[in-house]
């Protein structure tokens, strides 16, 4: 088959480079014009903040990955991009990446379940662009069964695999409907930040942000919807609220043991989450010695993270199990696409049909008409296959890897349904 | 008949051991395909053992509620039959194995030390006593489940206190849902015990005239339904939560399943039947 692909990636690349190189959605459509000009006869472009990749068939035989790696090198001239850093990938192993994309194994969390909505959004704007065809369609709905099938039957996504959503699966472990709950966030830098994000995505039902500087608080809630508590109060208030995560960037502790003691004494001793993600720590650990305070710094928390990526990494065997099952369906169906069986089993089926039809009529006609019924029939379905044969005749001549014999020999077999036949 | 009896009677634990199994390996693998097939585990061994007491009652002439070894299937199965109808209920999974284990435990007893009684005490013929057995098992069902879920709420806690997320913090439902579970167990069982026990105390004095209000059975059960009583009381009001509610429960619990076994197999009660 004759599917390319050029990849550069976590793998092989810097950050700089992949975010020089990363595209938009409006560059994205730029560079499919330019492809479908000079390099692919249909293609699309994956471009994440972790990878930028192009998948397609060549225009011309001759066309190769050097020719991808210039145009690429040549639309971003004010970077280098080392020869090195793009994986290549031919045929089935295009396919075999493309799959991996799309089961998350090749993403840097591993078993991400979001870049196969991604591969997806990539697939649509190629399609905007009359960019897909008969094969690529194919490649993408296979692809997007080796995702579904990844996360259906293998738990390669779950557990939370980053500090910040391991926080919120420890607190979703405690508390059963965080709508019903109040959050505290201590410190609006970039962690602060992330923490009442995944919060405010969980659907907590009442969100406060305090800082040291008002005006970065004030930034931070007006992102997430929250509301403010002036940092000099907040202490006197902290037994409004079931779950409290500090990240600011103090040197010292900022909740000591008795604040925390006070606290519960006031909230009469319902559970209390503390979760410490600043380093160095906010929160005095002792804390943790209180009935129902759960306290949690990032150490417990990269306890979780590691369970979960070890947990991930035993999937690994079933995933790539999946791929491999997969790659054989593909690779079944594109073989099948050859011009001799193609034409062997569209006569098979009209004569099969025209068979059961005659056999259930033939008492109605006396001996002797019933082989001129016989012949007429098959001349019938001879002059109705005429024209097809010859088309397929014409795409064998062509050469089955060109997109119109392609196109041609897997609409017949789809119309027919002779694939979905040969399946029951 | 008897010999179907019989035959019952040794089939059921293992019946119980497959569910538990079943329901065992769920937790441990925490596959998607048994989340339903091990439902139907519970369902057939529940209709089986509810055909089991049904054949039992016919054959020996009266329910098998007059001695512990017979109360113990029925415990069994009311155990079996709350779970069963918890989880359709609420769908929380997860805690079955942990549930379905204590029946298991009352099913072996049972049928290890049942005997084929045809002949029942007068006393034990009173139809009062019937209703007064029913709220009692509903009770002791009730307070079981919510000893069992007081229980992994315990484990959970001290799993997320002390950064151990294993298999129980992976597979059991929230600190917030036990709490729930096991609070909500506790009201029904203590609902259905005040019946029991309110029924025992009108149905006491005529059934035995030289019973007395000092008897050890009666006292254990007063501190007990005392104790159920403070507690829900206490978590209403919203004085106790969390640990200390659970806390109690398991206590009163264990009280309960004591007291159970001092009257009916050491002291001299009234509630003696064995």
């Amino acid at each position: 088959m004759n599917f390319l692909a050029i990849s550069i990636n976590h793998h092989t690349a810097p950050v700089e480079v992949r975010e020089a190189l990363h595209l938009n959605q409006d560059e994205i459509k730029n560079y499919i014009d330019d492809l479908k000009n000079n390099l692919f006869t249909e293609g699309f472009i994956l471009s994440t903040c972790n990878r930028t990749e192009l998948y397609g068939i060549p225009a011309k035989p001759e066309i190769n990955y050097i020719d991808l790696e210039k145009y690429l090198i040549d639309k971003k001239p004010s970077i280098e991009i080392k020869d090195e850093q793009f994986q290549k990938f031919f045929s089935c192993s295009a396919l075999n990446h493309l799959f991996r994309v799309s089961a998350g194994i090749d993403s840097l969390l591993l078993g991400d379940n979001q870049i196969l909505g991604q591969v997806k959004e990539s697939f649509q704007i190629a399609e905007e662009k009359y960019f897909v065809g008969f094969l690529l369609k194919r490649v993408f709905d296979a692809a997007a069964i080796v995702g579904k099938r990844a996360k259906n039957e293998t738990q390669i996504s779950d557990g939370a695999i980053t500090v910040s959503y391991a926080a919120v699966q420890l607190i979703e472990k405690i508390f059963s409907n965080l709508s019903k709950k109040t959050a505290l966030v201590i410190g609006a830098g970039e962690t602060g930040e992330i923490a009442a994000k995944h919060l405010r995505d969980k659907g907590i039902g009442r969100l406060v942000i305090t800082n040291r500087t008002y005006e970065k608080a004030e930034k931070v809630a007006e992102a997430v919807n929250a509301r403010i508590l002036p940092f000099s109060h907040f202490k006197e208030n902290l037994h409004d609220f079931d779950i409290i995560i500090s990240a600011t960037s103090s040197n010292e502790i900022i909740l000591n043991k008795e604040d925390i003691k006070v606290m519960m004494k006031k909230r009469g001793y319902a559970a209390t989450v503390l979760m410490d993600i600043a380093v160095p720590r906010d929160i005095d650990p002792a804390g943790r010695d209180i009935d129902n305070v759960f306290y949690h710094d990032i150490d417990s928390l990269n306890i979780i993270v590691e369970q979960n990526l070890k947990k991930r990494k035993e999937e690994l065997p079933k995933v790539e199990k999946i791929i491999r099952e997969e790659l054989v369906n593909f690779f079944s169906w594109y073989n099948s696409l050859e011009i001799a069986p193609t034409i062997k089993s569209l006569r098979d089926y009209f004569e099969e049909i025209r068979a059961d039809e005659v056999q259930k009529m033939i008492n109605k006609f006396s001996g002797e008409d019933r082989e001129k019924v016989d012949i007429v029939t098959k001349r019938i379905i001879n002059k109705l296959l005429h024209q097809p044969t010859i088309e397929l005749k014409k795409a064998a001549e062509t050469g089955i890897e060109t997109p119109e014999s392609i196109t041609k020999i897997g609409l017949i077999r789809n119309l027919f349904g002779i694939d979905a036949k040969k399946e029951n | 008949m008897q010999n179907t009896i019989h035959y019952s009677n040794i089939i059921l634990p293992f019946l119980y051991l497959l569910t538990v199994g079943v329901y065992l390996y769920d937790f441990i693998k925490g596959e998607k395909k048994l989340a339903h097939s091990k439902r139907l585990f519970l369902f057939l061994t529940l209709i089986f053992h509810t055909f089991y007491i049904i054949i039992r009652t016919i054959e020996f002439d009266h329910p098998p509620i007059t001695n512990v070894f017979e109360i113990f299937t029925i415990l069994a199965c009311a155990i079996g039959f709350s779970y069963f109808i918890l989880e359709l209920v609420t769908d929380i999974r997860g805690t079955g194995f942990f549930i379905i284990v204590i029946a298991l435990l009352f099913q072996v007893l049972s049928s290890i030390f049942i005997r084929d009684l045809t002949e029942v005490k007068d006393v034990l013929r009173s139809n009062l006593l019937g209703v007064h057995v029913f709220h009692a098992l509903l009770g002791y069902a009730g307070i079981t489940i919510s000893a069992v879920y007081g229980f992994l709420y315990l484990t959970l806690y001290k799993e997320i206190k002390t950064n151990k997320f294993g298999l129980i913090f992976d597979r059991l439902p929230n600190l917030e849902i036990l709490e729930r579970l096991s609070f909500s167990s506790a009201v029904i069982g203590f609902i259905a015990l005040s019946i029991a026990t309110t029924i025992g105390l009108i149905w006491l004095p005529q059934a035995f005239p030289d019973f007395s209000y000092t008897d050890p059975k009666l006292i254990v059960t007063f501190i007990v339904w005392l104790m159920y009583g403070v507690g829900i009381i206490l978590k209403t009001t919203g004085q106790w939560r969390g640990k200390k509610v659970v806390v109690l429960s398991i206590a009163g619990f264990l009280l309960a399943i004591f007291s159970t076994i001092v009257t009916n197999f050491i002291s001299r009660s009234f509630h003696s039947f064995y």
